[in-house]
């Protein structure tokens, strides 16, 4: 254990946030969408497992009961079958992505829709406002994802064994955060990135040229929104269950928007750097909780002690820093760089 | 009877959250997200008081009001002057409110642990009901936060109307470039509504645990309640916070009670869900909330109708 296990840690933390923040950047760096609301999209991504495979897993073994003791139930037999036929762990795996992706945008779009024409102070505030009702319901309802008791989902890599499980899923969340960090890479150098960027800075200008700014945005938050729902698919398949308290404000939202601003918002280079500072300060904190507790003599919990911490961090940011670590670059498209070097060969 | 009075009570204490925020709101253009945690800074104030100097909370208001004050121009001064300096943008602005509200959770969190070990008995989790009573078989929180709301918004109303200064002060509010022109000092102005922000918060949240329990966390949870209010009113308008404050916390209440007795009590969870439906029902309709809405226009159109 000891190192090792801190490192594959960081690992898996740094891959689940990186999607996040990556949905996040797409968002508020390039489009300038002030998400406060963007643990809604993770949750769903849970809630697409924890409440649509799960129940479509009920149904397909037709077990009767509350989704709770149910869920146990399909847990012990999913995990048997996946253990003597491992293609259908990887198929459910597949399935429990697309569909979390599916289920993000349209929530993600559905989410966005009585905002969207407002300015970004009512934006920000409805969609907080949106987020945390989505929370509290699917915390006090325990007839949808379990609420506080939370519900149990099979583990998809139950052929792996016990010991490797932690290594090969935080394998598995890196590749996944990599090939979306490329895609998203290769969809922002596009015209439709730029878009976003001329949105952010004067959004009369992109009207005046004839595009239609809504449709723009609700496409925007529909797609960070599924992004973000992948995260909260593979958390909740690494955690073996979805529980709604796992899904805070704090942990989603502002702890995305922390490591945006930390790196430099609207270059995703800037979001990797913010990503992987956080996470590493963030789990050596969690590691050695209990030390710091007992050295400082603290009379309360460390957790309150890493909330002033981190807000501190992010008024520190603003104040000094707010364009973050590794700023912003001009975009140089092709017609714009063969204008450099007609310049430059004119001299 | 005991519901309405519950609602009643909720109202009034929403109706001082939602002014506070838009009185923000007006002089400074963010609105607070940590609105909800000024309203808990002030329980734990009047929770403080009682656990080590046995002062009852009907007491401790004029002391909260002060705590609450001195917290508003701190926050005022640390955070958002020295951004507004910067020229930072509303955006900004806003997530560092969220930052200050994040900051304010764990300071009551730490500082409920302190208490805890100071006093020996939980302050993690509290409610004051218990040390509530009777006046002619109504609850006496009914009537202390109708008093209080007379009393401040009644003092306020003079200030801004009868005083030289609270005609600076709507002055800055309308036009503030032009009231700077005319000589108001708009910094103080700004200094004073977020010091009247956090007064009345803290006031609100001194009564709150009468009405429901309170955890460190429980200013994120109502500040959807505090921003439903403050939008159906209107974010620009001091009335639309009473409005606003008025109709959600009377209906969040109320609706909630009767669809209950309807669906059963698991609809009770669903009390923020309406004021969320509420909230994006005025947005979708009149996004400068009920305020704006010029009425007499309305009933001019339905008349013309009438006689067609």
């Amino acid at each position: 254990m000891g190192l090792e296990y801190i490192l594959v840690n960081i690992a898996l933390w740094f891959g689940l946030y990186l999607i996040v923040t990556l949905s996040l950047n797409l968002e508020y760096g390039y489009g300038g969408i002030p998400n406060f609301g963007k643990a809604f999209a993770v949750l769903m991504g849970a809630f697409a497992i924890g409440g649509i495979i799960n129940r479509i897993l009920i149904y397909i073994f037709s077990i009767s009961g509350q989704i709770i003791e149910a869920s146990s139930k399909i847990k012990t037999i999913v995990n048997s079958i996946i253990i003597s036929n491992p293609s259908i762990g990887v198929a459910l795996f597949l399935l429990s992505i697309v569909l979390s992706f599916i289920l993000g945008c349209l929530a993600g779009a559905l989410f966005i829709l009585p905002s969207v024409k407002l300015k970004e102070d009512y934006l920000a505030i409805t969609l907080l406002a949106i987020s945390e009702v989505t929370y509290l319901i699917c915390y006090y309802n325990v007839d949808l994802i379990g609420g506080y008791y939370g519900v149990s989902i099979p583990d998809v890599f139950s052929f792996v064994p016990g010991e490797k499980r932690v290594f090969v899923f935080s394998g598995i969340v890196l590749l996944i955060s990599f090939i979306i960090y490329l895609m998203l890479n290769k969809l922002l150098n596009t015209p439709y990135g730029r878009l976003l960027k001329a949105i952010r800075e004067n959004e009369d200008v992109v009207k005046a040229y004839g595009k239609n700014i809504m449709t723009i945005k609700i496409k925007t938050v529909s797609l960070g929104s599924g992004i973000a729902a992948i995260a909260g698919a593979l958390y909740s398949l690494y955690s073996v269950n979805v529980i709604s308290s796992s899904f805070t404000r704090v942990e989603w939202t502002f702890y995305p928007f922390l490591m945006v601003l930390l790196g430099g918002a609207g270059n995703n280079k800037g979001i990797l750097l913010g990503t992987l500072i956080f996470v590493v300060v963030k789990i050596l904190l969690t590691m050695y909780k209990f030390e710091i507790s007992s050295i400082l003599n603290l009379p309360f919990e460390a957790v309150w002690l890493e909330y002033i911490m981190f807000g501190v961090l992010m008024l520190i940011i603003l104040f000094y820093r707010p364009e973050g670590l590794i700023r912003e670059k001009p975009i140089f498209t092709k017609p714009i760089k063969n204008v450099i070097e007609k310049r430059k060969a004119r001299k | 009877m005991l519901v309405i009075e519950g609602a009643l009570v909720y109202a009034n204490l929403l109706v001082l959250l939602s002014l506070g925020l838009t009185l923000t709101y007006i002089t400074t253009g963010v609105p607070n997200f940590a609105q909800g945690s000024f309203a808990i800074v002030g329980s734990y104030a009047a929770l403080t008081l009682l656990r080590l100097f046995n002062i009852h909370p009907y007491l401790s208001i004029p002391v909260v009001f002060i705590v609450g004050a001195i917290l508003g121009i701190l926050v005022y001064l640390l955070v958002l002057k020295p951004l507004i300096k910067r020229e930072a943008s509303i955006v900004i602005l806003m997530i560092a409110t969220l930052a200050l509200d994040l900051i304010l959770l764990g300071i009551l969190g730490a500082y409920s642990g302190f208490l805890e070990r100071l006093t020996h008995t939980s302050a993690a989790k509290f409610i004051f009901t218990h040390l509530d009573f009777e006046i002619y078989s109504f609850s006496a929180v009914l009537f202390v936060s109708f008093l209080v709301i007379f009393t401040l918004i009644g003092s306020l109303f003079i200030l801004l109307y009868k005083t030289k200064f609270g005609i600076a002060l709507r002055a800055a509010m309308e036009n503030p470039d032009l009231a700077e022109i005319m000589g108001v000092n708009v910094e103080y102005t700004r200094i004073f509504s977020w010091m009247l922000s956090g007064a009345l918060a803290a006031v609100s949240g001194c009564l709150l645990p009468f009405r429901q329990e309170i955890v460190p966390g429980t200013g994120p949870i109502i500040i959807v309640s505090i921003f439903a209010a403050s939008i159906v009113g209107g974010l620009g308008n001091i009335y639309g916070a009473l409005l606003g404050g008025y109709i959600i916390g009377i209906s969040e209440s109320l609706v909630t009670y009767y669809l209950s007795r309807i669906f059963g009590a698991g609809v009770l969870v669903y009390g923020k869900a309406f004021s969320l439906l509420v909230l994006i029902v005025t947005l979708l309709l009149a996004p400068k909330g009920l305020v704006s809405i010029n009425w007499s226009k309305i009933l001019k159109i339905r008349r013309v109708f009438k006689w067609a």
